[in-house]
């Protein structure tokens, strides 16, 4: 996988292919449904999700940033089978499910963040970068508060946009000290080697790096801009729930990566200057690991619990950063891969377990493992592979994490003293929580009236899918 | 990509697997097809390749890099390897068809029956073909797995449940054992490729460590193949159906402990196997050999006779191996698959026909209601007391020779088990197969069906020919085997005499089994006979002891510990300390959005203090 081009100057309209497909997708449903009143509204998502698969092939390749706009598209095309599979909720919410107008939006919405995800990921300087990030961000409010009837999911689209707001704020204060500094938008190391030099400059950038990272750890969902994570997971719909977790997250990633690659060029040439960067890096790093995988100890809520486990993930891949090696961006999308298949495979079996139980608890798992054993099995695999058992893609994404820490920092650092044993503490403590959807899966006893759950052929076979992906990653040394 | 066509031995028992648990549980017959297609097209692949394909060294997979070492899973393709893989593939291919006949009516899932079947093909297939320990530890586990599957096939009931958690549970032991001993060779070898040990050793010839490392693997051996102390699981294995007990349980994975261990002496060298090592591993060999033919002359059961006898031959393999007669554990190891697989199948078939009645002293007269399967068994019994001319002979004749150069005593020990062996499958014939029926069960029994009778005739025959030199040096399972000619010395005496003394002891006091029941049993009654039913009083001793009494005073112990220090001083204090960190967040986390802001702006502020602070 080559490195992320930051020299290169120029945009061509052909990198913006996906994000324009997607754009007038999303105008085109949105048209249809206002214009066409007899269309099928069910087709929405349907479509939406098959042109997503679509640009996941189109965009294909072994480019870093092919590789990332197809994992987008694809996991959006996911997030809208999804939505398909909750539209009872949906119309239930838009219009009390007496008719299904009126919510095309939850498919083109989607579909715009995707586009800005496409965008940000083509994006080489702060202004298309900021634009893509919100055009993402204004998307994802809008989703969080779809469900306007439900209390939670209002407030989740309230607290994601204050939140939200602060944090672009942070961003946008970034790109002009960034700006200030070394006069240009472009993170070309040499201007940031020149900024870093001079004597009156040094301490500007330091700042601007400060509050871009800031304003980004808010998309990638680390400490301290972390809080908006439980919330808004467990109010917003949860084909929202899962494409925060999942497309947004990559976006985050994708941003801090292009944001830290001029200091991972220069990190051999001023090794020195960038030991601020590390120990923030990996302090942050830490504080994430510790803050979701201990959060996620008590919670009862599964949406919850995916939250805090969507922030303790985030601190692995953080892990990878603190590295500031140019080897990071595969690992990277590796540890996104995994996590991503197997979140949107625990969220797919939550919505269907939240339309027929009506209860997102982890309790709600209950019994699974008798009634319907072979979904149990894959609900199973999903939660092996976020905790990391061997034989999942989990697992190795886990130990590259590891790995990357222990043999790729020049030398033994002191950050690797204090920071592995946290990694450990946080590796074992996911195998408590996430273990407690199994417990309650194969351990618990069923209630008098429950029913076997039905898990739509939508649901099961994008579970299959993902299953034999996560086994076939995790058994054959195919990525790690 | 043609050399990777070996990968199919392990990828179709895998896919077949896969098929019938998932897909095909509720379509029995089609995943019955599917299991038995699988075996078959392996054992097709395993004679193209005994008749001369070659497709070059399939490639090895690194699974994952670990520093300095990687964990890579490749295939070993040698004569040991191939020829082996020709016995399970050929006895398993048949015990998938007999399994046709066997399971035929029975109420339970059968698709899961014959997916553990193809678990166990592929996980047998892991450690004949694994060109390292690792690859060979994966199958170990594997093998384990299946046959706890299938030993509980009936898992409603209580004691076939029971007899695969004591199966599993007492391969675990061995299996630790063996863990520690691949690691000890990774130390010493610096690899754990068996085509990279050979003059790789890190230590002198004869060093303690070494014989420490021997003995630790040689601990999983002692589970997987069932040799004193940790037998105990074999007998009670029985309670799977009996076409398992031929595949799983006589000829192929119990013999998986002798296969790894002449597979670490054809790869360490045999100057690696410290003396010690040898004593150890022939001493518990023979003494396996010599307990488990004691048990067997007590036994009722039809199927507990032949598992003790399994014992006992298992016995004789690991013997070998400690005399480091490799050739001659690998003959045995090769003849008893077959005559073994045989004496079981047709015992299935006998159980069947009775009715599910296992109990010797409950048949009676069998010789004439069902001849043909009688007379297979009879042929496998002629093989396994070793009348001259049958395989049996020639192999149990190699180990004695063996035996006989190298260690008197164990020589001796050697013809004793035979005699014993002579008696009790004598004792079993006499008393099933002669004489009236005694129930109505054995009156009512029929010929088997033919998906039953074809496996069978065909083991017959393997179990007469096998050991004649014209097949054996094509077929044993070691590279360079050539039969020695058959020669009158004292081995083939000793074996002749050991066959008269046990048959005509057995003749003389069962021959007259008409008026014999299991309450006459002329020797039933005196007090070795007692203690050897009751198989030594080493299972009791276990429960009773070591289970109940050991465990007694672990619990007590620990409960000390869980109660006074974990509970107590950990837990509590934890629990406090959790419940205050949890208060903690859980104020800063209660969902008012002021809090939020109040966290990240100051945990902002923080981050930009430490990028001054360290810059």
């Amino acid at each position: 996988m080559s490195t992320i081009n930051l020299i290169s100057t120029s945009y061509t309209w052909e990198q913006f292919t996906p994000t324009f497909v997607l754009v007038g997708l999303a105008l085109l449903i949105l048209i249809a449904d206002a214009f066409l009143p007899r269309f099928n509204k069910k087709v929405f998502p349907i479509l939406g999700a098959l042109i997503s698969t679509g640009l996941a092939c189109f965009t294909a390749g072994s480019s870093a940033s092919s590789l990332f706009s197809t994992l987008a598209c694809a996991a959006t095309a996911v997030c809208l089978l999804m939505a398909y599979d909750y539209r009872k909720l949906v119309y239930a919410s838009v219009a009390g499910g007496e008719h299904e107008d009126g919510a095309a939006e939850f498919t083109a919405l989607p579909l715009l963040a995707c586009a800005g995800v496409c965008a940000l990921i083509r994006s080489r300087d702060l202004i298309m970068l900021f634009v893509a990030l919100e055009t993402v961000t204004l998307a994802s409010y809008a989703m969080a508060g779809y469900f306007r009837r439900n209390q939670g999911s209002v407030e989740a689209g309230v607290k994601y946009l204050i939140l939200g707001a602060v944090s672009t704020g942070l961003l946008v204060m970034g790109a002009a000290w960034f700006f200030g500094t070394t006069g240009s938008f472009r993170g070309d190391p040499r201007f940031v080697l020149a900024a870093l030099c001079n004597p009156h400059l040094s301490a500007g950038i330091l700042v601007s790096m400060g509050l871009l990272l800031a304003g980004i750890f808010f998309k990638a969902g680390a400490v301290p801009m972390h809080t908006w994570i439980p919330d808004v997971y467990q109010g917003a719909p949860t084909p929202v729930s899962a494409f925060l977790a999942v497309v947004s997250k990559l976006a985050g990633f994708v941003a801090l990566l292009i944001i830290l690659l001029p200091f991972v060029y220069l990190r051999t040439t001023v090794n020195d200057m960038m030991q601020g960067l590390i120990v923030l890096l990996a302090v942050v790093a830490a504080a994430t690991l510790l803050v979701g995988n201990l959060g996620a100890i008590p919670q009862q809520n599964t949406k919850r619990l995916l939250g805090y486990s969507s922030i303790g993930q985030a601190g692995f891949i953080l892990v990878f950063f603190v590295t500031l090696q140019p080897t990071i961006i595969s690992p990277v999308f590796n540890y996104l891969l995994a996590y991503g298949i197997a979140t949107l495979m625990a969220f797919f079996a939550l919505a269907t377990l939240r339309m027929q139980r009506g209860s997102e608890d982890i309790s709600a798992f209950r019994g699974l493992g008798k009634s319907n054993p072979r979904t149990a099995f894959m609900i199973t695999v999903s939660f092996a592979s976020l905790a990391g058992v061997p034989l999942t893609a989990g697992f190795l994404a886990k130990l590259s994490s590891f790995q990357a820490l222990v043999s790729t920092l020049i030398r033994p650092h002191h950050v690797v003293h204090w920071l592995l044993p946290i990694m450990i503490i946080c590796a074992a403590s996911g195998f408590y929580y996430y273990f407690k959807v199994l417990r309650a899966m194969y351990w618990d006893q069923p209630q008098q009236n429950d029913a076997p759950v039905t898990f739509s052929p939508l649901c099961t076979a994008v579970l299959t899918a993902g299953t034999l992906l996560l086994i076939v990653l995790g058994v054959i040394p195919l990525l790690f | 990509m043609m050399q990777n066509l070996p990968w199919l031995f392990l990828v179709l028992p895998l896919v077949a697997a896969a098929a019938d648990w998932l897909v095909l549980a509720r379509r029995p017959r089609v995943a019955a097809c599917v299991s038995i297609i699988s075996a078959l097209a392996t054992m097709a692949l395993c004679v193209a390749y005994l008749c001369g394909l070659q497709t070059g060294a399939p490639d090895s997979y690194v699974w994952f890099p670990v520093q300095g070492f990687d964990l890579s899973l490749g295939l070993l393709m040698d004569a040991l390897s191939m020829k082996m893989m020709l016995v399970v593939t050929g006895i398993g291919a048949l015990v998938h068809i007999f399994s046709l006949g066997y399971m035929k009516g029975d109420p339970s899932n059968q698709s899961r029956y014959f997916a553990g079947l193809s678990i166990f093909m592929f996980s047998m297939s892991c450690i004949v073909l694994a060109n390292s320990l690792i690859l060979t530890f994966i199958g170990w586990e594997m093998v384990g797995f299946s046959s706890y599957l299938l030993i509980g096939h009936w898992y409603h009931k209580d004691s076939a449940a029971n007899a695969a958690k004591k199966a599993f549970i007492t391969n675990r032991v061995g299996d630790f054992g063996f863990l520690i001993g691949i690691l000890l060779t990774l130390g010493l070898f610096d690899s754990l490729h068996y085509a990279d040990m050979a003059g790789h050793m890190k230590v002198e010839a004869g060093s303690p460590v070494l014989t420490a490392a021997l003995l630790c693997l040689f601990c999983g051996a002692v589970g997987k193949s069932a040799q004193f102390p940790l037998h105990v699981w074999l007998p009670d294995a029985m309670e799977g159906p009996t076409p398992v007990s031929a595949l799983i349980h006589a000829a192929t994975m119990v013999a998986a402990g002798v296969y790894m261990l002449v597979r670490l002496q054809v790869s360490m060298g045999l100057d690696a196997f410290t003396e010690t090592a040898c004593c150890v591993i022939a001493g518990i060999g023979a003494i396996t050999a010599l307990l488990s033919a004691l048990m067997a002359t007590q036994q009722d059961d039809i199927k507990r006779v032949l598992a003790y006898s399994t014992l006992s031959q298992l016995g004789y393999m690991m013997m070998a191996v400690g005399l480091l007669a490799g050739e001659a554990a690998m003959f045995h190891l090769y003849t008893h698959a077959w005559f073994k697989a045989l004496l079981f199948l047709a015992a299935g078939a006998i159980i069947v026909r009775c009715h599910h009645e296992q109990d010797i002293w409950k048949m009676g007269g069998l010789r004439r209601k069902m001849p043909l399967t009688v007379l297979c068994f009879l042929a496998g019994t002629c093989a396994l007391i070793a009348v001259p001319g049958f395989s049996g002979f020639f192999s149990k004749e190699s180990i004695l020779e063996a035996a006989w150069e190298r260690s008197m005593p164990l020589f001796v020990l050697g013809v004793v088990v035979a005699a014993l062996t002579t008696f009790y499958m004598v004792r079993l014939c006499l008393i099933a197969f002669c004489g009236d029926a005694r129930t109505h069960e054995a009156e009512q029994a029929q010929e088997a069906s033919p998906t039953m009778l074809v496996p069978l005739f065909i083991l017959a025959v393997l179990a007469i020919i096998s050991g004649y030199g014209f097949v054996a040096d094509q077929l044993v399972p070691y590279a360079g085997f050539h039969t020695s000619n058959a020669e009158w010395g004292v081995t083939f005496f000793a074996g002749l005499g050991a066959l008269i003394v046990g048959g005509g002891s057995a003749w003389l006091i069962y021959g007259k089994s008409k008026t014999l029941s299991s309450k006459s049993d002329p020797v039933g009654a005196n007090c070795v006979s007692q203690v050897l039913r009751r198989r030594l009083y080493i299972d009791a001793f276990y429960d009773h002891v070591l289970v109940d009494g050991v465990q007694r005073w672990f619990t007590f112990l620990i409960s000390c510990l869980d109660d006074g220090v974990i509970r107590r001083l950990i837990g509590q204090g934890l629990a406090l300390l959790t419940a205050w960190v949890g208060r903690l967040l859980g104020r800063l986390q209660g969902g008012s959005l002021r809090n939020y802001t109040v966290v990240t702006s100051l945990g902002v502020l923080i981050l930009m203090l430490l990028l001054i602070i360290f810059f």
